[in-house]
């Protein structure tokens, strides 16, 4: 898994020196391979305090241990140790996390659909 | 002239001294930890890049038939779930002491083409426990397991348990004799394995011991599901990493990580949070205070 987080990072970096209209892409590393959405998702879960809990890459101050660490969660299996993780199911268990676990320390933050779906696609950038 | 002959001087001398790490046994071949981290490596390297290659032109059936996937599940539950585990079930526990350690195959078939998962299945894998099922099982069985794998990532612990009691009429049979030999044993796994682990003084009088905490991590299969750091496994996502558990503040999205909760968990994640992907692996408690005072050093 690092070799390949090092692998990955040597070609995206090849793939900057070598190629002129890649330049500009390449002026905020983190951003350059997101999507619209991804790029907003990166910024609503920084903007709803996802970080205060739990470690996220690429995420402002993202560092919080409360919750595990999102750092491959695109890989898991499952999510509250329940639920099968799809972008649909996570999409759910941000808007609603007592729906999967009553007794779950996640707060229901009033996230909307579409906030949660614009989250989902840069958490499932996160493999 | 001389270049070559300092290299050919280097590699005699490189092939004498794994001669003599070979010969001599330094190498520790022990099913109780795994290899050394740039063996297993290599070793996991290659077991991908091998299975990739053969896998390749392999052309896979249509697979989404539920009738498929339900025969599948058939032979899951009579050949893979032993060794294997399931949603929410764990593995036979002479499985959880095999190295390498059979993966959560929830993992697996996310990771995994479906030409690679029958590959596997129908050659085995040498020096890894991995049977070859090719003449056990038919190439329509095979591809059944292989459909029925496919069906795992989505499959909750609770639809894993309906689906061992609903399925197809034609299956139903065989599955409840599959039931029939299900050993439902945990909570006596557990008093026996309280017997097992006293070494004659209770948890609390002796002092946990953080290095055998760190081999019951690996010889209960937490890395299994688990990614913990000092304990050389695959990566598995299947469950949260285990990284700076030290400071995490809560234990299952419920309990405050305190020494007692954490051992309660570890012990009893059935009782705690019901229908958690996570199984009761009949943990005594002993082995619990050393594998939490191993996770209290991850920080």
């Amino acid at each position: 898994m690092r070799l390949n987080d090092c692998f990955r990072r040597a070609v995206r970096g090849a793939a900057c020196a070598l190629l002129p209209l890649a330049v500009s892409a390449c002026s905020d590393p983190s951003m350059q391979h997101l999507g619209a959405e991804a790029a907003n998702g990166r910024l609503l879960l920084r903007q709803f305090g996802c970080g205060e809990c739990h470690t996220i890459p690429g995420v402002a101050d993202a560092r919080g241990n409360v919750g595990p660490p999102l750092t491959h969660v695109a890989r898991r299996t499952y999510l509250a140790g329940r639920v099968p993780n799809r972008p649909e199911t996570m999409a759910q268990w941000i808007r609603d996390p007592q729906r999967f676990d009553p007794m779950t320390q996640m707060p229901d933050l009033q996230v909307t659909e579409a906030h949660a779906r614009d989250m989902v696609a840069y958490l499932f950038t996160l493999d | 002239m001389r270049t070559l002959g300092i290299l050919v001087s280097l590699a005699v001398a490189a092939v004498v001294a794994g001669l003599v790490v070979l010969y001599s046994g330094v190498y520790d071949v022990s099913a109780t930890d795994q290899h050394l981290r740039p063996t297993f490596w290599a070793l996991q390297t290659g077991l991908r890049q091998s299975v990739k290659r053969r896998a390749e032109g392999i052309e896979p059936p249509p697979l989404d038939d539920p009738a498929l996937a339900a025969r599948g599940l058939h032979h899951f539950r009579a050949h893979c779930v032993q060794c294997h585990g399931a949603p929410g079930v764990p593995p036979e526990p002479f499985a959880l002491g095999l190295t390498p350690l059979p993966g959560s195959l929830s993992d697996t078939a996310r990771e995994w083409t479906a030409s690679q998962l029958y590959w596997v299945i129908r050659y085995g894998i040498k020096m890894t426990a991995m049977p070859a099922w090719q003449f056990r099982l038919g190439e329509d069985e095979l591809w059944s397991v292989v459909a029925f794998l496919k069906t795992l990532p989505d499959l909750s612990p609770q639809a894993y348990r309906d689906s061992r009691a609903a399925g197809p009429d034609a299956v139903r049979g065989a599955m409840q004799d599959a039931d029939a030999q299900d050993v439902d044993a945990q909570d006596t796994d557990a008093q026996d394995a309280d017997a097992r682990d006293t070494d004659g003084q209770g948890p609390r009088e002796r002092e946990s011991d953080a290095e055998r905490g760190r081999q019951a991590l690996r010889q209960f299969g937490c890395v299994g599901c688990h990614l913990i750091p000092g304990v050389v496994a695959a990566d598995s996502f299947v469950g949260p990493s285990l990284e700076r558990m030290a400071t995490r503040q809560f234990v299952a999205g419920q309990l405050p990580n305190t020494r007692e909760n954490l051992v309660q968990w570890i012990r009893h994640p059935q009782a705690i949070s019901p229908g958690t992907a996570m199984p009761d692996l009949g943990v005594g408690e002993r082995d619990a205070h050393d594998m939490a005072a191993y996770l209290e050093g991850l920080r």
